[in-house]
């Protein structure tokens, strides 16, 4: 285990929570410190307070939606990679979000990955280990 | 203003107007009123025509009856006997007078004693109408008409005049009775003169003044009382009265009016209660079949008539079936609107507890493959991992349960149902959706509401729809107040929102207009809609919409006993 990866996980359900932390933990080659988030004003908060080297992010928040904390989060650190994660295709996602969907578009390009639910440990792994590969 | 209030409202004021059955007897009697007057006038005329010439012809052989019988008298100069007759003829009632005129226009004879020897030669009618074109002062000379008679009427007094000429005849001018011969030396012909019995006294006496006349053998003068050249001598004149005849022309006139309007109202009648019977009862049928189903009542029927109305009523109770087979399907693919969409934010909440299934199974595969080598997972944690991915799946099972009960085709079945646990069901599946995730929906449901008699699916149907689509208007998040009561006997259900109210035409879309619009060119919220009136409706029932710039009100009413 020679690599640390701070990482901070949002979504509203703690289930996808608890999964990403078990399949994470199946990579053995990479030492990742989750935290992890259920609402949008406390992944700010921690943003805020911590240092992270990746975000998930979950588009179906309550309070404030996944496109607009991905928009504050890149205003402030536009170099943290921040994977989307959703359960809705992305297709048809603005639709879902009630958002124009050139906006939501423009979010994506920006996006490091994406993670479509329900996702399994190879998926999540794979795209993780690319990103942490490439980015960090 | 809804589709319902704006029918019912049509159709009251258009019940105000009269019946068909009304208007038709109207027409029919004011026909028959006026074609039977007609008749009635053009037959008056015609009788009373009819009765006058009858009377003038009766007066007429009267009247030659009359001459023959005075005639014998005249000749013979019996002017006591000729009074006498006169006067025994008149009767006063029908023959009012008679008197004989001579042709100086002076009247001799009469039975009104106060008329004799009056000269009516300018005034009386009888002289003008024939001297109208001749000298009046050319006595002696009458108009040679044969068979010369004439009658005149005098409709203020009721009588008819009849004048009958007393044309000269040989023994007029030949016989000495009554008359005075004179004999005219300058053209030596005879001439009469009538004279009265006085003074044939005087003439017998004295010759005739200026003239000398001739000394007969006999050594006396002869004077005739006629000229033989003379074609009329006078006119028997009678007064017949047409009182009765005008007064039995009244009686009919009145009893043909009576009649008259007595066979219009009956007619009327007959044709009130026939058109009633055969038309206006089925149509009335019909009308307030159209209405109760325009209401929502969709099992009433239309009872079966005869001719051209049964096959009416039979079509519309077609048409009727065909529309409820057309709402149910209408209906069923809103249901499957609804499910599409549901099935997309149920598809979302089964990813989730899926994600979990997965990652933990394939954790505890990857152990098992391993053989458990590794102390950290003992059987508590694997127990503690299986119970997680038993919790999920039941999860799973929960949101395939909801979406079924939803999709399943089954028909309206109506029982007593408390619409506060449907509300609070409705608000606990939407609550779980992302464009829910900034709406808080607040329910106020009055304790103890009563139940109605619903079908709890349908029910359901509707306050999902109405959830669904007061969000699709709060992409900004806001707040959705459900409000349930009883209000003027109406359980009342009142939806308001503090969304953008993205749509404020969404109150339009109940409008008839915008339902047509809706079927040919078929929106989603158009459709939901109306599909949510009609089954409110088809609870007795009504829906209204007001969107305003502030959100949007949806009124719920429910008969409590329906």
């Amino acid at each position: 285990m020679n690599k640390k990866i701070k990482m901070l996980a949002v979504d509203s359900e703690e289930i996808i929570l608890k999964s990403i932390s078990r399949a994470l933990k199946s990579d053995k080659s990479t030492e990742f410190i989750i935290t992890t988030s259920t609402t949008s004003l406390d992944a700010l908060k921690q943003i805020r307070e911590n240092t992270f080297d990746l975000i998930i992010l979950d588009l179906a928040l309550p309070g404030m939606n996944g496109i607009e904390i991905f928009r504050r989060i890149k205003n402030i650190y536009p170099e943290i990679p921040i994977i989307i994660m959703s359960g809705f295709s992305f297709s048809g996602i603005h639709y879902n979000l009630g958002m124009d969907e050139i906006a939501v578009n423009e979010t994506f390009s920006k996006a490091a990955g994406f993670l479509l639910k329900p996702f399994t440990t190879d998926e999540i792994n794979t795209l993780v280990k690319n990103i942490v590969s490439k980015d960090i | 203003m809804t589709v319902h209030k704006k029918s019912e409202s049509k159709v009251q004021r258009k019940l105000k107007y009269l019946s068909i059955s009304t208007r038709v007897s109207i027409l029919i009697g004011i026909i028959i009123l006026t074609a039977m007057g007609a008749l009635s006038i053009l037959s008056l005329i015609k009788q009373k025509d009819d009765a006058i010439n009858s009377i003038c012809n009766n007066t007429g052989q009267l009247s030659s009856t009359i001459e023959k019988i005075l005639r014998v008298s005249m000749l013979k100069n019996q002017r006591d006997e000729i009074s006498l007759s006169i006067s025994n003829i008149v009767d006063k009632e029908d023959i009012k007078s008679i008197r004989i005129i001579n042709h100086k226009g002076e009247i001799k004879f009469s039975s009104v004693q106060s008329d004799i020897n009056k000269d009516i030669s300018h005034s009386g009618k009888l002289c003008i109408s024939c001297h109208t074109q001749m000298p009046i002062s050319s006595r002696s000379s009458f108009p040679n008409i044969k068979n010369f008679h004439h009658y005149r009427i005098d409709d203020k007094k009721s009588l008819v005049y009849y004048a009958l000429p007393i044309y000269n005849a040989p023994e007029c001018y030949t016989e000495e009775c009554h008359a005075i011969n004179i004999h005219d030396p300058d053209n030596g012909r005879n001439f009469s003169k009538v004279i009265s019995g006085e003074k044939r006294q005087s003439f017998q006496g004295t010759s005739s003044g200026k003239k000398s006349l001739p000394i007969s053998a006999s050594g006396s003068t002869t004077f005739f009382a006629h000229d033989s050249s003379q074609k009329i001598l006078g006119f028997i004149e009678i007064e017949v009265s047409i009182k009765k005849v005008i007064s039995s022309i009244e009686n009919t006139r009145r009893q043909l009016i009576l009649l008259t309007v007595l066979f219009a109202v009956i007619a009327s009648l007959i044709v009130y209660f026939s058109i009633r019977y055969l038309i206006g009862k089925p149509v009335k049928n019909i009308v307030s079949g159209t209405i109760r189903v325009a209401q929502g009542d969709f099992k009433h029927e239309i009872p079966p008539g005869k001719a051209e109305l049964g096959i009416l009523s039979e079509s519309f109770n077609k048409m009727q079936k065909q529309l409820v087979l057309t709402q149910s399907q209408l209906i069923e693919s809103e249901k499957l609107a609804s499910v599409g969409k549901l099935a997309d934010e149920v598809a979302n909440e089964i990813k989730n507890p899926l994600t979990g299934i997965l990652i933990f199974s394939e954790s505890l595969l990857s152990e098992m493959q391993s053989g458990f080598n590794n102390n950290e997972h003992n059987i508590a944690s694997t127990t503690k991992d299986l119970e997680l991915i038993k919790q999920q799946a039941l999860k799973i099972r929960e949101s395939i349960k909801n979406i079924l009960s939803l999709t399943k085709r089954k028909p309206p079945v109506f029982s007593s149902t408390d619409l506060s646990k449907i509300i609070s069901m409705a608000v606990s599946v939407v609550e779980k959706f992302s464009n829910f995730r900034n709406i808080k929906v607040i329910t106020t449901i009055q304790k103890q509401l009563p139940e109605i008699h619903a079908d709890s699916n349908l029910m359901e149907q509707v306050f999902l729809n109405l959830l669904l689509l007061t969000s699709d208007s709060m992409s900004a998040g806001g707040i959705i107040n459900i409000s349930a009561g009883i209000f003027n006997n109406f359980l009342q259900i009142i939806f308001s929102s503090t969304g953008s109210g993205k749509r404020t035409d969404i109150a339009k879309k109940l409008t008839s207009e915008g339902f047509s619009k809706g079927l040919s060119d078929p929106e989603k919220e158009e459709i939901s809609l109306a599909v949510c009136q009609n089954i409110i409706q088809m609870h007795g029932g009504k829906l209204e919409v007001n969107s305003e710039r502030i959100g949007t009100f949806i009124t719920i009413e429910l008969p409590v006993d329906a």
